[in-house]
């Protein structure tokens, strides 16, 4: 992925040379997030660790924001990979969209450096504007929420001026729109209030909003894009399928934001706007499933019958993150997140471990996965490669990450339910009720177990780093031979 | 079955609150008023496609 | 029935119509439900506590009151119960004055970073206890174990200190970590959550710390 700095092949296409950085930079924060979840791991196991020095909410803080950026990341470089041949033309503002990558980019290294070295401050203003906002995932100051308001406008005016100006598909259409929708999302996390209740309240907006709404859309979007790339599904029937998403994410989804509203304050009416409407969000995510593998199997059986032999496939590990993807999706936020889903359920479950197990797997199976696979999409564009196929290191990185992830996921969900039933259920909550219910052998072994998966995870992205690097260039000279 | 009904409980009355009276109805009746036009879409479409 | 073989099922334009009218018809719900909720969780006011006007936000100044969670029978679940008046650190906050206290300390949470260790309302992350209804937590109160090892004896006095040095109150191997939190920022931090459990949460934490209770007998704070 590096070298394809130089060697590049897409033949006059500055969108996507410019994807390929977004992907680095994507792919370099990813690092950095495990290694954060790491520190954090080992610190509920051996609270003593980089105690007082790096303490557990500094790793935490960058781990999950480190998530949220190289996903933004990936997704920016995903729209100006495929734009071009969406639209049928080149991007139109290359240069302002290389401007706002390094801009970002500074700023967001600026953030990670405050993160590290200042922490907290004062419990003022200037804090809020200057070091970190405090709030879950939108930690970044104000001052870097205002820089990503100007840098994802001046992203959001290229594609839609690309659009514009040139061929209006269905997939780019949703794009557009969703696209509007996600980062004026943004906006409702940017202010300060005394009040608890109303702060949660329009923080759940962004948080769930995106990723049970917009994001969920942007999926489906680069799913439509990317089957018609590699197994050459049918652009009617992939666009059919696009809107039947887009109505059912958002038909359960917007309003499926009730389940965040059952104690917060807010009103006994969300218990069953927010249970009912976020039953049906697995649905669609269903849907996405039958489809993806729907349209592979036709497609397969489409050229068999044609007498061409082999597979239709022409990107093996995009393919295969694609297909974990949709698997994922449906296991991660449909399954784990339908468990805690009802009012009933989510008083017990509520803040323990158990959200962390289905924030863990839906995080990756719904977005890590198929942004993933667009890295791959990226280096078989980058080396003008026909068909790209799976490596050893390809296999080795797709299967320890996803097994890691899945273990982790495994351990969490046990420690959840201790904790549901020990801390929750038995003792009621609070200060004594949680402790009693953190050292109980069950819960640390569960701990245990997920620090060990997450090394298992951490040693499937070297492998991923090591695929990335390289797999373009072999393929290329395979080809050539 | 006597708590099947359960009596309004929300602390302060509003147009949702008063909705919501029992077993799901408030969320039964969101749900309906945005599936029954999708049966208008149809049948219109019905109609265009048949022409 | 003209045309067999061109269903609706398939027709892109169907599908594309109904996700738009779903999309927005949803947006629209959400919005007016917003304004209903938004009118609910606004804080209520000094006169609302004077006059035992129940609200699921109430003022700041609610840190005058003494606050209990008591089973109600009609909601099926504890609610925050607002009791007698009870002096914060020693005195009496006018509305400006707690408006200020409460000021400083959902600013200083946020600084500090409460919610990467902590959860608040059941949201944050899951290292340390939920914050909710740290206020009234047995622990706290006379007698409890935490009031105790900081040789304080009210609530807030104990939760200041202790806020301001946690590491010399060590009571597991998992500790809270020194933050740099200044006397006057400890006061507006044990207001915050003094102001937060008050806060209507429709029954969360259940049975709050059914076992403390089990154990001594009586309420929940005393
Ligand atoms: C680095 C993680 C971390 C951060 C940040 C943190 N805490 Fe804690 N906190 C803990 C741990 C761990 C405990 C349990 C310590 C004990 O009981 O001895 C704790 C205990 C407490 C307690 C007493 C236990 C209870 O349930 O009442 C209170 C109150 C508290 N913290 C408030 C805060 C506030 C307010 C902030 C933000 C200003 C904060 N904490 C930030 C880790 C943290
Ligand atoms: C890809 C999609 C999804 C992602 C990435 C995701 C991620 C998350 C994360 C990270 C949290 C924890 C937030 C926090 O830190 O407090 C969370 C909470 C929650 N999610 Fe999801 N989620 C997804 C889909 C779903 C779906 C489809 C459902 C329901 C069917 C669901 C139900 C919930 C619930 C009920 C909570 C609240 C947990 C609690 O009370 O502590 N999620 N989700
Ligand atoms: C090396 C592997 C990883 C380790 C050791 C790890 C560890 C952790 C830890 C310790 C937390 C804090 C949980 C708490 O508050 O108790 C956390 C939170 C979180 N992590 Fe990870 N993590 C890893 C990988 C990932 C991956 C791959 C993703 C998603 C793609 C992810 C997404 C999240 C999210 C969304 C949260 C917040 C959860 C919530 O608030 O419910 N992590 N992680
Ligand atoms: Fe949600």
């Amino acid at each position: 992925m590096l070298t394809s700095i130089k060697t590049n092949e897409f033949a006059g296409s500055e969108s996507k040379k410019l994807a390929m950085m977004y992907f680095r930079v994507a792919i370099v924060l990813f690092g950095a997030q495990l290694l954060m979840g790491l520190i954090a791991a080992i610190q509920f196991l051996a609270p003593g660790f980089l105690f007082e020095v790096f303490d557990f909410s500094v790793a935490r803080m960058v781990h999950i924001n480190a998530l949220v950026v190289w996903m933004l990341y990936a997704m920016i470089g995903s729209v100006y990979y495929m734009l071009p041949d969406e639209t049928g033309i080149e991007t139109v503002n290359i240069g302002v969209g290389k401007l706002a990558f390094w801009v970002l980019t500074a700023a967001v290294t600026v953030v990670v450096l405050v993160y590290i070295f200042i922490q907290v401050g004062s419990g003022t203003e200037a804090t809020i504007w200057l070091i970190n906002e405090g709030r879950e995932y939108l930690e970044a100051p104000r001052w870097a929420d205002i820089g990503i308001v100007v840098v994802v406008l001046t992203f959001y005016w290229n594609v839609f001026a690309t659009y514009m100006k040139g061929q209006k598909t269905g997939i780019m259409t949703v794009m557009v729109a969703n696209l509007m929708a996600l980062a004026g999302l943004y906006l409702a996390g940017m202010f300060f209030t005394d009040n608890i209740s109303m702060d949660q309240y329009w923080w759940w907006w962004v948080i769930h909003l995106w990723v049970e709404a917009t994001w969920e859309v942007f999926v489906g979007t680069l799913a439509a894009y990317a089957l018609i790339k590699i197994i050459d599904a049918k652009r009617e029937i992939v666009e059919m399928w696009l809107w039947i998403e887009v109505l059912m994410l958002f038909g359960s989804g917007i309003l499926g934001l009730g389940h965040h509203y059952f104690w917060i304050g807010t009103p006994e009416y969300w218990w069953e706007i927010g249970a009912l409407f976020s039953a049906l969000e697995p649905v669609p995510l269903v849907a996405m499933f039958v489809h993806v593998l729907y349209d592979w199997g036709k497609e397969q059986g489409i050229a068999k019958a044609e007498g061409k032999p082999g597979s239709v496939m022409k990107n093996g590990p995009a393919m295969a993150w694609i297909v974990t993807n949709a698997f994922g999706n449906f296991l991660g936020a449909g399954i784990w997140g339908f468990f805690h889903t009802l009012p009933q359920v989510n008083i017990y479950t509520h803040g323990t471990q158990f959200t962390a197990a289905h924030g863990h797997l839906a995080f990756f199976g719904a977005y890590a996965t198929i942004l993933i696979g667009m890295m791959y999409m990226g280096i078989q564009g980058a080396y003008g490669i026909e068909r790209l196929k799976a490596t050893f290191r390809s296999k080795m990185a797709i299967f320890l990450i996803t097994f890691g992830v899945v273990g982790m996921t495994v351990a969490l969900t046990i420690a959840g339910y201790e904790q549901v039933l020990v801390e929750r259920a038995d003792l009621g909550g609070g200060w004594e009720a949680f402790f009693t219910a953190q050292n109980l052998p069950w819960y640390i072994q569960a701990q245990v177990w997920r620090t060990i998966m997450g090394v298992v995870t951490f040693v499937g992205f070297i492998y991923l780093v090591w695929d990335l690097l390289t797999i373009g260039k072999q393929a290329k000279a395979a080809q050539s031979a | 079955m006597g708590t099947l009904f359960e009596p309004f409980t929300d602390v302060v009355p509003s147009f949702f609150g008063w909705l919501n009276q029992g077993p799901l109805t408030l969320t039964i009746f969101l749900h309906t008023v945005i599936i029954l036009p999708m049966f208008w879409i149809y049948f219109q479409e019905k109609k265009k496609l048949n022409k | 029935m003209a045309n067999e073989n061109r269903s609706v099922w398939t027709s892109i334009s169907f599908w594309r119509r109904s996700a738009a009218w779903v999309t927005g018809f949803a947006v629209i719900l959400l919005i007016w439900l917003t304004f209903d909720t938004l009118g609910q969780i606004s804080m209520g006011t000094d006169a609302d506590l004077k006059n035992k006007v129940t609200k699921r936000v109430p003022a700041p100044t609610v840190i005058n009151y003494h606050i209990d969670y008591k089973y109600n029978a009609k909601r099926g679940h504890e609610v925050p119960v607002i009791g007698d008046k009870q002096p914060f650190f020693g005195k009496e906050w006018s509305e400006e004055e707690a408006a200020k206290l409460l000021h400083l300390g959902k600013l200083t949470s946020q600084a500090k970073n409460c919610m990467d260790c902590h959860t608040l309302l059941g949201n944050g992350a899951y290292y340390a206890p939920d914050l909710t209804k740290a206020w009234l937590d047995p622990a706290w109160q006379n007698g409890g174990p935490l009031q105790g090892m900081t040789g304080k004896n009210t609530v807030e006095e104990a939760m200041a200190e202790f806020l301001q040095h946690p590491s010399q109150y060590p009571t597991h191997a998992r500790m809270m970590p020194n933050l740099g939190i200044t006397a006057e920022e400890a006061k507006g931090l044990v207001a915050f959550l003094k102001h937060m459990s008050s806060i209507d949460t429709n029954g969360f934490p259940r049975n709050f710390s059914q076992a403390a209770k089990r154990e001594q007998g009586g309420t929940y704070a005393h």
